[in-house]
């Protein structure tokens, strides 16, 4: 998305700096991820569910179940068909969500969030079923669809489908010709490149790789290596949200929003 | 947690599985002694379970039963010499599970009117207790007649203090991981009778 430049002073040529002394706009080092924080099962009546507040980004996301798949040309005999809803509440914050629903970007997300998942469900065990999984953004502030990738699979270990992994996503960005990652709203816009990706930790495999911009073959090693520790970080903030529902449990489930 | 590493070699756990010689979880469990114990997840149907059901579609020939299983299960009018109508509730035994996941339910028998708990199938053994000694107690407690379907569908009905028996439930659903719990429902089902 290209604003028109108003917000972030003008033109390329009297950009603001996104970059200055190691410190990013909003204060961060180049390997630092905004604050993340996830709670396990916050939903009564979903078979999964979570909630993701990563920065300014606020995501639910449900799961539902294994269950019979419905409309029956979509089933496989074989295994569990993964559908995934990726969708922006119109309050979500980018100036052209006035009305949700799907759009071209959503369905994007939809697809690419599903073929990741595709890759670490267990899906054998079910065939002639599907599993749901919905994710609504509440409030957008840049890597959203990481976020999303992230509780989902949080979702997903809560509903206790059978997955390979527990995988999550992280962006990186190049800002001012530096690799930066996670990038915020203001970077993803004006940076030079973004590049979302999504790894099982296990394995170290990537199951989601999108790219806006150019990047060098150093630049792009230079990102994955950053995507690969912070992602490393992503996974215990997951482990935790899971065993926390374990730890203290409630009989109630609700969400909880922070202070 | 899915993708955590159980075991340094090869061998067939459920809910596990093998990758290059190694054995890792695929859910959210906890691992002792070569078992691996899902907290969550869905029933899946065998052979032999005794199950709490609604009918949801009455056939020709039998009845489409939801047995909490990503499968409908399929009731023969062969097998029973009552007739049902939509939404009844049934205990019935599954009789076979076959390689499509086609479920064929036996030995049915009507429910009396009552309350369905819902819970996930995983916590079930814990509220029969070993030796049904946690849903002795809930039945002694509250006089009420429990049905602990292996399907995570629980039939409370009876005249007893119904309200009381599903709070305890609850509870046992939300800790049935944790140690001690008889005593605590024990002490919660004393507590609340006075």
């Amino acid at each position: 998305m290209q604003l028109n430049g108003d917000i972030m002073g003008g033109s390329a040529a009297n950009k603001m700096p996104l970059l200055v002394g190691g410190k990013r706009v909003d204060g961060r080092g180049v390997e630092d991820l905004r604050n993340i924080k996830i709670v396990a099962r916050v939903l009564n009546d979903a078979d999964g569910s979570a909630y993701i507040e990563w920065g300014k980004n606020k995501i639910l996301a449900g799961v539902y179940g294994p269950s019979e798949c419905i409309p029956r040309h979509d089933q496989s005999l074989y295994r569990a068909v993964v559908k995934c809803r990726y969708s922006m509440a119109p309050f979500s914050g980018m100036e052209e969500h006035g009305r949700s629903g799907p759009n071209r970007r959503s369905k994007e997300l939809s697809k690419v969030i599903k073929e990741a998942f595709e890759n670490v469900i267990v899906s054998e065990n079910f065939p002639k079923t599907q599993i749901e999984v919905y994710l609504e953004v509440l409030q957008s502030d840049g890597g959203t669809r990481c976020a999303a990738v992230t509780a989902a699979a949080v979702a997903l270990a809560d509903a206790g489908i059978p997955m390979k992994d527990m995988i999550n996503a992280v962006a990186v960005c190049k800002i001012d010709g530096e690799m930066a990652v996670d990038p915020g709203k203001e970077e993803d816009n004006f940076g030079e490149s973004d590049m979302p990706i999504a790894f099982s930790p296990r394995t170290g495999e990537v199951l989601l790789f999108q790219m806006d911009g150019l990047l060098t073959k150093d630049e792009l090693e230079r990102g994955f290596s950053l995507a690969r520790s912070a992602s490393d970080k992503i996974r215990q903030l997951q482990v935790d949200a899971i065993k926390k529902v374990y730890d203290e449990p409630r009989e109630e489930r609700f969400l909880v929003i922070s202070k | 947690m899915p993708g955590e590493l159980l075991l340094d070699r090869p061998e067939r756990i459920s809910y596990a599985f093998v990758d290059n010689g190694k054995t890792y979880s695929t859910v959210v469990g906890l691992y002792h002694e070569g078992k691996l114990v899902p907290l969550e997840g869905p029933y899946e149907p065998l052979p032999e379970d005794y199950i709490v059901g609604i009918v949801n579609e009455v056939k020709f020939s039998g009845y489409s039963v939801d047995i909490n299983a990503p499968f409908p299960a399929y009731l023969s009018s062969r097998e029973i010499r009552e007739r049902y109508a939509m939404s009844d509730t049934i205990l019935a035994k599954i009789a076979l599970v076959d390689e499509v996941r086609s479920i064929e339910l036996v030995d049915a028998k009507k429910l009396p009117a009552g309350r369905l708990v819902k819970v996930s199938s995983v916590k079930i053994p814990r509220i029969i207790g070993k030796k049904n000694s946690m849903i002795d107690m809930i039945k002694a407690a509250t006089t009420c007649d429990i049905f602990a379907g292996r399907n995570g569908y629980v039939w409370i009905t009876g005249s007893g203090n119904a309200t009381l028996a599903e709070k305890a439930i609850r509870m046992i659903e939300a800790q049935a991981h944790t140690k001690g719990l008889t005593d605590r429902v024990s002490v919660y089902l004393k507590e609340a009778k006075q």
